[in-house]
């Protein structure tokens, strides 16, 4: 399989040949089993309506700047974990569950972007589904409800999807499962024979000021 | 460490390859519903499995139920984050308050071993100070016993999990077992940092075995150890109680969860419990019920089990039951090198620093926090990463520099408070049980210490040539919710676990814990545990027939 498309300057192709699925056969037959399954075809949709697909699908590309194939098939993944469930469990008081959360707000999505354009999410433009998602994060309250927790919601289960896949995993460096293996050179700079050094260590995504960040859990 | 062995045989019952003793769990007893048990434990998690295995080695008939399975770590579990999700307590349950704590895969297991089987390894003991915050502090609360009357239990179990690390200089100062683990370029920063900022760090105390252990083998540092332990080296329950349980005559009873305490409205004391197994309702009658379903569903059990007696839920005449429930302030801060770290190799638990447990007269704030290294695997980085509001391509660009952040953890010592409580919701489960409603907001005190533990840890990861850090906000852990105390108008069970309404009722989990410290809580809840049980032997409560043998033989 080919790498993922990302631009050097996004930090695309910072581990050259670097393979994860390449050491599958070290891994335990039940993690292969698991973790193989999601190169194969992805799951049909169940979960999301016509509608709702076609906003999670701008959505997701939006989130994790999935722009041309290949593809990590994360509107698949989520709507197979919608489908069974497959949840935290807790929900805010002032939430629904997750999958009728996830109803709610793609619904929401396609009506701010038919008062802001007269069109569903998924027909906007790429600047403009930029720009509307950027006010939805930076709102207080969106649609009467708490914005965070909508953002948090979404982004949540694109990077529980987008990151459990090798092809993600080869883009940041994680050779992924390590049993029975495990990993015998500790330390820093200290790899593995199957590991690959970052060919460009001084890119640092806030480069040149020592800064301080501060985010929040959910 | 010879006498490990005499008194909990768990890592020499296992076989000496990876896996579980399969013909050990074929040939469990298995007690029958009518059958009135000398005690049934509700929960087989840190706290149920050490009274399991305490009372069976006593001769007690002994059953514990656990809501989720009994693992199977070689088929059940895999090296992968996204694909351990069943790992974590995913019934519904509903969030709210100033600060709503988000539960399941944050802090809440679920089958045979609860969270130990997820949880990091951290072990480190309650300072003594922690048992009388209030005298000392005029905050928290007393317990009603002191950290001397726990001492030799954290001794024994330190020794049966067995743990691992250097000389402890924190608290009452102590040893362990088994040597320090190596660390990986993660710990190796943060202890260069330490050096650097004027703070002591030390590796450990962890509970995965350093070498050979029984038959449990030594640990390959593959990083995984939040997602269950496939090699047996890191200590839950499921490899350091259960066996030893199951020899000395024990049933853990999986898939099974209990909805309802009975109580004979004569007698006032419990029958037994209602329970779901298999979609058919059933009951199992016992001399002795003994809850240990954590801080959530333990209030939630009581509540539901209300009746004639108990109007308001069970051992709640004087509401205590679902108060004081605690989280720990748990904010991560991570740091960027030019050197590549991979966080991931090694286990996330390496090295720790309590220099700011105790309360610092200097301080705005009352009590502290530590710090250890925590080394998130890509799905949690990235939750980390997308907390500072970085999406699209600058989270993709954030994530390819993965292999160069070192990452840090506190725990903040938040405070209990009354309306930081347990309710039942109006929603209801699939068994038809009310939902429980966390409520939780954090006071003053909470807030500053959560500044001053980013404060220290942005100071150690910059004095080990940190470029740039960025922290998240969250949470860990659970305690409280139905607290030991001196009389039953402040608490529901007393120093012994023995609940204040119910005589023939205990309560062995994380919920009986009045205050919490800046530790990682599993080992104190088994040591609680044991010394509950210990008295509980010691008195001869309701134990009925005494068996020294062996229900049956056992072999690897």
């Amino acid at each position: 399989m080919t790498a993922l498309p990302l631009d050097a300057n996004d930090g695309g192709g910072r581990f050259p040949g670097f393979d994860a699925q390449g050491q599958s056969s070290r891994w335990d037959r039940v993690t292969q089993g698991v973790v193989l399954a999601r190169l194969g075809r992805p799951t049909d949709l169940r979960f999301f309506t016509v509608a709702e697909e076609a906003a999670a699908r701008a959505l997701f590309d939006q989130l994790l700047d999935q722009r041309q194939e290949p593809r990590v098939p994360v509107v698949n993944m989520v709507d197979a974990r919608l489908a069974e469930d497959q949840t935290d469990g807790w929900h805010y008081e002032d939430m629904e569950p997750d999958p009728a959360a996830w109803r709610s707000t793609l619904a929401e999505l396609d009506a701010e972007a038919r008062e802001r354009h007269e069109r569903p999410f998924a027909e906007l433009s790429c600047e403009e589904q930029t720009l509307l998602l950027t006010d939805i994060q930076a709102a207080e309250k969106w649609r009467g409800r708490q914005a965070s927790r909508v953002w948090s919601l979404w982004t949540r289960y694109a990077c529980t999807a987008f990151y459990s896949h090798p092809l993600a995993w080869d883009e940041i460096g994680f050779a992924g499962p390590a049993y029975p293996r495990g990993y015998k050179n500790l330390g820093l700079n200290a790899r593995e024979p199957f590991e690959v050094a970052d060919a460009r260590p001084a890119q640092d995504p806030a480069p040149h000021k020592a800064k301080s960040e501060t985010g929040r859990q959910r | 460490m010879a006498s490990v062995k005499d008194r909990n045989a768990s890592a020499w019952l296992l076989p000496p390859v990876p896996g579980t003793n399969h013909a050990m769990r074929a040939n469990m007893a298995q007690f029958r519903d009518e059958d009135e048990v000398d005690v049934v434990i509700v929960g087989c998690g840190a706290g149920g499995s050490t009274l399991l295995q305490r009372l069976a080695r006593a001769g007690w008939k002994a059953v514990a139920l656990d809501a989720g399975p009994f693992w199977d770590p070689e088929r059940d579990w895999v090296s992968d984050e996204a694909g351990s999700h069943h790992l974590y307590w995913t019934e519904p349950r509903i969030i709210s308050g100033d600060d709503p704590v988000p539960l399941g895969s944050n802090n809440s297991g679920r089958g045979v071993g609860g969270s130990m089987v997820h949880y990091a390894g951290y072990t480190p003991r309650f300072h003594p100070s922690d048992f009388h915050t209030y005298s000392a502090d005029g905050v928290g609360a007393d317990w009603p016993l002191e950290y001397g009357e726990l001492k030799a239990y954290y001794e024994d179990i330190e020794g049966e999990l067995p743990v691992a690390g250097e000389h402890w200089p924190w608290g009452d100062p102590h040893s362990y077992p088994h040597s320090p683990h190596p660390v990986s370029g993660n710990g190796e920063l943060f202890l260069r940092g330490a050096l650097a900022s004027g703070i002591t760090a030390k590796v450990g105390p962890v509970a995965i075995s350093n070498g050979r252990f029984g038959n449990r083998p030594h640990c390959i540092y593959r990083g995984f150890c939040l997602q269950g332990c496939k090699v047996n080296a890191k200590a839950s329950p499921l490899v350091t109680h259960i066996p030893d349980a199951l020899h000395h005559g024990a049933e853990v009873r999986a898939d099974s969860m209990v909805t309802r305490i009975e109580i004979d409205d004569r007698t006032g004391k419990a029958t037994g419990v209602h329970y779901v197994r298999h979609g058919r309702a059933r009951f199992q009658r016992a001399r002795i019920v003994a809850v240990a379903g954590y801080s959530i569903e333990t209030p939630r059990l009581l509540l539901n089990s209300a009746c004639k007696r108990f109007p308001a839920g069970l051992c709640n005449d004087f509401d205590q039951v679902g108060r004081y429930l605690m989280v720990q302030g748990a904010p991560q801060t991570a740091g960027r090198f030019e050197s590549e770290v991979r966080m991931w190799k090694a286990p996330p638990p390496e090295v720790s620093s309590e220099d700011f447990y105790e309360t610092d007269p200097s301080k705005p704030y009352k009590r502290g926090f530590s710090i250890q290294t925590v080394s998130p695997l890509p799905i949690t980085w990235a939750e980390h990463v997308a907390a500072q509001g970085h999406w699209g391509g600058k989270l993709r660009e954030y994530m390819s520099d993965y292999v160069h952040w070192a990452c840090l953890g506190a725990l903040c010592e938040f405070l209990p408070q009354p309306d930081n409580r347990v309710t039942l919701s109006s929603e209801k489960d699939r068994n038809s049980m009310p939902v429980a409603h966390f409520h939780y907001s954090q006071c003053d005190n909470d807030r500053q210490l959560m500044e001053a533990a980013q404060g220290a840890m942005e100071k150690i990861l910059y004095g080990a040539g940190a470029e740039e850090v960025i922290t998240i906000k969250r949470f860990a852990h659970l305690v409280g919710g139905a607290r030991m105390a001196a009389d039953e108008q402040r608490g529901v069970v007393d120093a012994d676990c023995r609940s204040f309404a119910v005589p023939n009722l205990y309560i062995t989990d994380g919920s009986v814990l009045p205050t919490q410290g800046s530790a990682n809580p599993a080992l104190t809840i088994m040591a609680v545990t044991a010394r509950a049980a210990n008295r509980l032997i010691a008195g001869g409560a309701g134990k009925a027939t005494k068996t020294t043998q062996p229900a049956r033989p056992a072999t690897a």
